[in-house]
């Protein structure tokens, strides 16, 4: 019996597949590896580019600043919450990109210290951006030893979004300002089958929501000291729990808030399935225009000793940011072009007209596209502001604090087992 | 055909099981046409229309068109090398009757032991140390890897039903040994071999967590999972594209596994009649 494929055939198959195999991949291959090392490829990693608010404006800049730098390439790597693991492992292996475009929340606050990133305050000086940036945007991103952690970008408003037409309908006549007048809401707003205050318990929006509500109790450094330490024992911080606790088991939140995430919050809003929700800056660019119309916003509502005078919302300048990696020090010039691009008002306002994004930068434009977003901005000195915990609550303590919400929000839960969570999420971290 | 009363509590059960089934294939399907407030507010409602925008905005977002194309390169290439390196050791383990080869089959087993996330951190060390890492080459070195103890188990327990006979008849007739396995072994395992790339094709194309850190987020290489999570936004997700998103990249994964399936039955038939 003879066979046709002999010892040598064999080899040459097994030959014919490797090659087959090795050459397409080394195509691919080259393509990064060539990216990371060519000096004329700037590679951005970002979480900008797909679905995200602000993605569009962000493709038409790049493919402007192609066209107005063409002997400059630049690669655009993509990632969506995962972005951080990704960027680190990339780091670990001496092949990230040079820019990354993240948020400062989590692992990120950690990469400055460990050099996974530079330091970017000589680059701020030297390319005269300085003055771009709003103070406390650049407050915002130093750190304790002085370094600014990346250019700051992106900012956002986080309001009250009130449904004046739901109120309206369940016969609630002002905007509630105080806690027994948001119970009374609550009340009138379920009589009538609508949800009240929609939020994400099992996700980060519960957990903004709640450390904002503490806050009704608690004044900047002691806010600062309890979200860095993990000590809710305060006064401040017990009295701000036990409100919290009163609304939730007033009925205040949607049914079943513990198991909502920020998704089913802003459907719920935007379908009038709820009245009232805290929404950020992208999620009000989203309000559909029937609803819109008739949304105001405004601050949370206080209650009896409460440390602020007005409702208060929440406000950050750490949104995105531009982080320089260390491969990136070794293109400066082409990092320099870049930011010096994205830097410039016409590309800032471009964010601002098209996406609706508020922005760490100064800037003369209003998101008029966007009535909501543009509200928020104008909002000024007749809210207060409470303390965004994420720059101080330590990177291994964020996850465990989003579980914590989520028993925090469970109907029945007592202030002390909510305080007992909380604490715990820092000591197991 | 008449049938008894008896069998009404059964029928009962599998139409009722046929149903559940169906529930939430139609819920993934009508969703893929829907905008995110439809999702949530008439979740089993029809579509209120039927347009291909969803589908279209997800294909050119997530540029899902190269993802396909890199996950198919990748799932084609690790299968050829999974095969290519599995039949002759499976060959090898079920003809010999060593106490050496009874303990490498034993080897073989004990990679089932061995946790995913185990060896990210190693794997990852020799992505970086082979100056592979960020490539799609190394993950079709990488997965076949994973897949050698399922493969050579499922192959050895197939080439040993094969009578000693048919050997030795060819060896009479000057057969070399891979003459042996090109024209018995082989297409007498064909049951074998196609269940090897039913399992291992969807465990390829579905692997996720490797892709995302080894071959990483260029667009250029990135497969359909890596591909298809950036349709999902931490500031609001858009449901109705994510699962058109979702649709599309299981078209081809339908496909394959419809016509391996078949493969697989017929081949089953074919070898039931060949023993």
């Amino acid at each position: 019996m003879h066979s046709p494929l002999t010892r040598r055939g064999f080899l040459a198959t097994g030959s014919g597949l490797a090659a087959a195999t090795v050459l397409p991949g080394l195509s691919g291959c080259s393509a990064l590896t060539g990216a990371d090392s060519d000096p004329d490829t700037l590679v951005v990693h970002s979480q900008l580019g797909t679905t995200a608010p602000g993605s569009p404006t962000y493709l038409a800049a790049l493919d402007r600043f192609r066209k107005e730098n063409p002997g400059l390439k630049v690669k655009n790597l993509i990632n969506g919450d995962d972005l951080a693991q990704v960027y680190e492992t990339s780091r670990l292996a001496r092949k990230e990109p040079d820019v990354v475009m993240v948020n400062l929340y989590d692992k990120t606050l950690a990469w400055t210290d460990v050099g996974a990133t530079v330091d970017v305050k000589g680059y701020l000086d030297d390319w005269g951006l300085r003055d771009r940036v709003l103070p406390q945007a650049l407050a915002e991103w130093t750190d304790a030893k002085g370094r600014v952690r990346a250019f700051p970008y992106f900012a956002t408003n986080w309001p009250i979004a009130f449904n004046r037409a739901l109120l309206d309908r369940a016969g609630v006549e002002q905007i509630p300002t105080t806690g027994d007048e948001l119970i009374a809401a609550a009340r009138k707003l379920r009589a009538k089958g609508i949800a009240p205050v929609t939020v994400g318990g099992n996700d980060w929006t519960g957990q903004k929501l709640l450390a904002q509500i503490i806050q009704t109790f608690l004044t900047e450094d002691e806010a600062r000291h309890a979200y860095t330490t993990g000590d809710f024992g305060s006064r401040g911080a017990r009295e701000g729990i036990e409100y919290f606790v009163t609304l939730r088991d007033a009925g205040v939140f949607a049914d079943k808030a513990q198991g909502l995430t920020s998704d089913t919050m802003t459907t719920q809003f935007n379908t009038q399935a709820a009245a009232i929700e805290s929404a950020m800056s992208s999620a009000l660019a989203k309000v559909p225009e029937k609803v819109a119309r008739h949304t105001e916003v405004g601050g949370w509502p206080l209650t009896g000793g409460a440390v602020h005078d007005k409702p208060t919302i929440l406000r950050t300048y750490t949104l995105i940011g531009f982080w320089i990696s260390p491969n990136g020090t070794k293109k400066i010039d082409a990092v320099e072009k870049f930011l010096r691009f994205m830097y410039r008002p016409d590309t800032v306002s471009r964010f601002i007209k098209e996406s609706g994004r508020d922005m760490a930068l100064r800037s003369d434009t209003l998101s008029t596209d966007f009535p909501l977003v543009a509200a928020a901005q104008r909002l000024g000195s007749t809210v207060s502001q409470a303390l965004l915990p994420d720059v101080y609550v330590p990177p291994a303590a964020a996850q465990p604090l989003i579980t914590a919400t989520s028993t925090s929000f469970t109907r029945g839960t007592s202030a002390a087992k909510v305080r007992a969570a909380l604490e715990t999420a820092y000591r197991s971290a | 055909m008449k049938l008894g009363k008896r069998w009404l509590p059964a029928h009962l059960l599998v139409w009722t099981y046929a149903g559940l089934l169906i529930v939430p294939l139609y819920y993934f399907l009508a969703s893929a046409f829907k905008s995110n407030e439809e999702i949530f507010a008439h979740p089993f409602a029809l579509p209120s229309s039927f347009g291909f925008g969803n589908f279209r905005t997800a294909y050119d977002s997530a540029d899902l068109g190269t993802a396909v194309v890199n996950s198919a390169l990748v799932t084609v290439l690790a299968l050829a090398l999974t095969l290519l390196l599995a039949l002759p050791a499976a060959f090898a383990l079920a003809r010999s009757t060593s106490r050496l080869a009874s303990a490498m089959e034993k080897i073989f087993s004990l990679g089932f032991l061995i946790p995913t996330f185990a060896a990210l951190f190693p794997t990852f060390l020799l992505a970086a140390a082979t100056g592979l890492f960020h490539t799609r080459l190394f993950m079709v070195f990488f997965l076949p890897a994973t897949a050698m103890p399922l493969s050579v188990v499922i192959l050895v327990q197939f080439m040993r039903t094969i009578p000693r006979e048919m050997e030795e008849a060819a060896r009479m007739d000057g057969a070399s040994t891979y003459t042996v396995l090109r024209h018995i072994y082989i297409p007498m395992c064909l049951p074998g071999i196609a269940t090897v790339l039913l399992l291992n094709f969807l465990t390829f194309w579905n692997e996720y967590l490797y892709s995302l850190i080894i071959i990483g987020p260029d667009p250029e290489q990135r497969t359909v999972q890596v591909a298809l999570p950036t349709l999902k936004a931490i500031t609001g997700t858009d449901y109705g594209v994510l699962t058109a998103g979702t649709v599309l990249t299981l078209v081809p994964v339908w496909i394959v596994y419809t016509v391996l399936q078949k493969r697989m039955q017929q081949a089953l038939i074919n070898g039931a009649v060949k023993a």
